[in-house]
């Protein structure tokens, strides 16, 4: 689904990426861990196509197309989503307004019919209550005043509602309490199936007790310096990236 | 009068039309000393020249040299007219006036007849009491809608009343394409204690050519609560000038948000007065502009007396060469202790030849006070069209939703459904057009 080969990435001319390839199929969780610095965000910030980053070299392809080449509003449209970690308050545009506008330009582009305004509140409804997000939300304005876990749980409901082939998590448990926490993982494993992926970038391991991930990656300056599977996020709990960084 | 000292072109204009004025209000004779009193601090002020403190931001100039007759106040306006602008739910309670002066037979009572009562100022404590505020009026303008003003007209709301409707005011103006008039409304408000209110002013033309010049006055007794909305929908070639000013008692809450389409020139004066304890005062506004529209806000509100609250926030979307000022002081006095002040002003500008000017300013002299004020000057924020492009929305229809948005957090602060979902198709429409 996701082919990545020796990526570069800069910003504002400081290389951050520095070497990635990276191979991620239909129905696979990949946990990208690493130390602060290690360029965990800036991997998520390139492929969702923010501007201020640049690829220097190497390529990134999914479903066969060049992603590079895409913008940010092909690639949702192209089935990517990205979860912010720290999402953007948005005043004066409604939540429940907003996310409809997403869902049709998924569905239009797709050669669908616009959704039914009565039969989108239903499955927005359905949706919330699956994250347990009060009513209230759909009257607020996108992420306005919301706390940071309000803000999280809406980045979820976002995915429920795209339905997203690949999604890159940046985050999401960071502002978390330990229930909210739960409740964003139980959504999201309500959401995987062997048709979409999921990449979760995360500093700590504590999300990937409710997430299990197929594979974990460590970044470190730039580059993957450790992959293995959810027992190499134990040992990172345990032992500290220290462990990790020193020995390579 | 002083006739000694030679008057400028365009202050003796102004002066010529008010002998015409004088003679053709005769019948109303009663505000004469009010007229004359007025006109008298007009000359004394004279009109603002650049660096004028009231008009830093202000160009004036046109609008002064225009050749204004007076406006026909015995006009007609078809009834259709005028129910094409009542919005829904004020049908039996607008007050209408046309050309500046109160029209009974254009407006329609029934429904706040019990508590609501309208008259021409009649007490001589009244006239006396306007007369003697014009001692302390800088805004010359102001002092001229005084000397113009063909009538005053007092709203009283008896004390505990709550006015279950809202009421409508509209401010209708003939105008003349051909030839420029003028005219000025006055308007007095007297809240009684603990009475509740909402009313919704709108100003409009029947066609463009003129100058409305408007003052009014709120005293809020104790314990009262106003909610007033403000529509500003004059067509382009008029000038619309307005000065609000709100006298504030023990506990009172007065909260207004204006709207403004824009014009020629727009200008609107709040002046605010928290003079007991307790008192709470909201003014937010919002305009979005296009072509050459203008609007101008200048504000001061007065914490005279401890625990009062005031809150200001000013939005204007402004695109081709439209020019948005605000000029805004928050004074807090000597005494004013634990008053809660913030000011907000925020400008999204959508063209390279767009213009706004901000003075955002506090004076306090209490020293136990929370008082805040910023102001910005931006375009689009790049993060907010990253985010709702990463979900699919395109670059065009993200700036449109962005714009509308920044917009309607304040249009969203209406409680009427009927005047947001007019604006939603007027003011927001703008920015549909206008290619943003």
């Amino acid at each position: 689904m996701l082919e990545i080969k020796d990526l570069h990435v800069g910003v504002e001319g400081n290389e951050i990426i520095k070497g990635i390839s990276l191979s991620i199929n239909k129905g696979e969780i990949h946990a990208i861990m690493g130390p602060n610095g290690s360029g965990k965000s800036t991997l998520a910030k390139i492929l969702s196509g923010h501007p201020a980053y640049e690829a220097t070299a190497g390529n990134i392809t999914f479903e066969g197309k060049d992603l590079l080449e895409m913008d940010a509003e092909d690639r949702s449209i192209a089935g990517i989503f990205m979860g912010f970690q720290y999402p953007v308050e948005v005043p004066g545009v409604n939540n429940a307004e907003f996310l409809r506008m997403a869902h049709n330009a998924r569905r239009v582009n797709a050669g669908e019919e616009e959704i039914d305004p009565l039969d989108f509140d239903e499955l927005l409804s359905e949706k919330m209550k699956m994250l347990g997000m009060e009513k209230k939300y759909k009257e607020r304005n996108l992420n306005d005043g919301f706390s940071g876990g309000e803000k999280k749980k809406n980045e979820i409901l976002q995915m429920a509602i795209l339905e997203p082939k690949l999604s890159i998590l940046d985050e999401t448990d960071s502002g978390l309490d330990i229930d909210a926490l739960r409740i964003v993982a139980e959504g999201v494993n309500k959401f995987r199936s062997e048709n979409n992926a999921l990449i979760l970038i995360t500093h700590y391991q504590r999300l990937l007790d409710y997430i299990k991930p197929d594979f974990v990656h460590v970044l470190s300056k730039g580059k993957i310096i450790k992959s293995g599977d959810k027992a190499l996020a134990l040992e990172l709990e345990s032992q500290g990236y220290d462990w990790v960084t020193s020995s390579n | 009068m002083s006739d000694t000292l030679a008057e400028p072109a365009e202050e003796m204009a102004f002066l010529d039309l008010h002998k015409k004025f004088i003679e053709a209000n005769k019948p109303n004779s009663a505000l004469l000393p009010l007229h004359e009193a007025a006109l008298g601090r007009f000359e004394t002020l004279g009109f603002p020249h650049s660096k004028h403190e009231m008009y830093t931001f202000v160009n004036t100039k046109k609008l002064v040299a225009a050749p204004f007759a007076i406006s026909n106040t015995s006009t007609s306006i078809p009834e259709d007219v005028i129910e094409s602008h009542i919005f829904s739910g004020c049908e039996n309670s607008c007050l209408v006036f046309a050309n500046g002066v109160y029209n009974p037979s254009l407006s329609k009572l029934q429904a706040i007849e019990s508590s609501v009562k309208i008259s021409s100022m009649s007490e001589k404590d009244d006239l006396d009491q306007v007369i003697a505020s014009l001692e302390n009026e800088n805004d010359v303008f102001a002092c001229l809608a005084n000397a113009f003003c063909a009538d005053t007209m007092v709203v009283e709301i008896s004390d505990k009343a709550k006015v279950s409707v809202p009421i409508q005011v509209l401010f209708i103006s003939t105008g003349d394409v051909s030839a420029p008039v003028m005219h000025s409304s006055r308007l007095i408000w007297k809240v009684g204690k603990l009475a509740e209110l909402k009313v919704i002013e709108k100003y409009v033309g029947v066609q463009a050519g003129y100058f409305n010049n408007a003052v009014q006055d709120w005293m809020i007794s104790e314990g009262a609560g106003v909610v007033l909305t403000q529509v500003q929908a004059d067509p382009f070639d008029a000038w619309n000038f307005s000065k609000t000013r709100v006298y504030q008692k023990r506990n009172s809450r007065f909260h207004s948000t204006n709207s403004s389409a824009g014009s020629a020139l727009v200008r609107h004066h709040f002046e605010a007065r928290l003079e007991e304890e307790g008192a709470e005062l909201i003014l937010n506004g919002v305009s979005v502009l296009g072509g050459k529209e203008q609007v101008h806000n200048f504000v001061r509100i007065h914490h005279e007396a401890p625990q009062c609250v005031s809150h200001q926030h000013f939005k204007n979307v402004i695109n081709d060469e439209g020019r948005s000022s605000f000029d805004g002081t928050v004074i807090v006095n000597q005494g004013a202790q634990l008053t809660n002040s913030n000011q907000l002003i925020n400008n999204l500008m959508l063209s390279n030849s767009c213009h706004a000017d901000n003075k955002p300013n506090l004076m306090i002299f209490a020293d136990d006070v929370k008082c805040t004020h910023g102001a910005t000057i931006g375009q689009i924020d790049d993060e907010q069209m990253f985010y709702l492009q990463t979900r699919g929305l395109s670059e065009k229809f993200a700036k449109e939703l962005l714009t509308r948005g920044f917009a309607e957090s304040i249009i969203q602060t209406i409680e009427f459904p009927e005047v947001v979902n007019e604006l939603s198709n007027t003011l927001l429409k703008k920015l549909e057009a206008s290619n943003v």
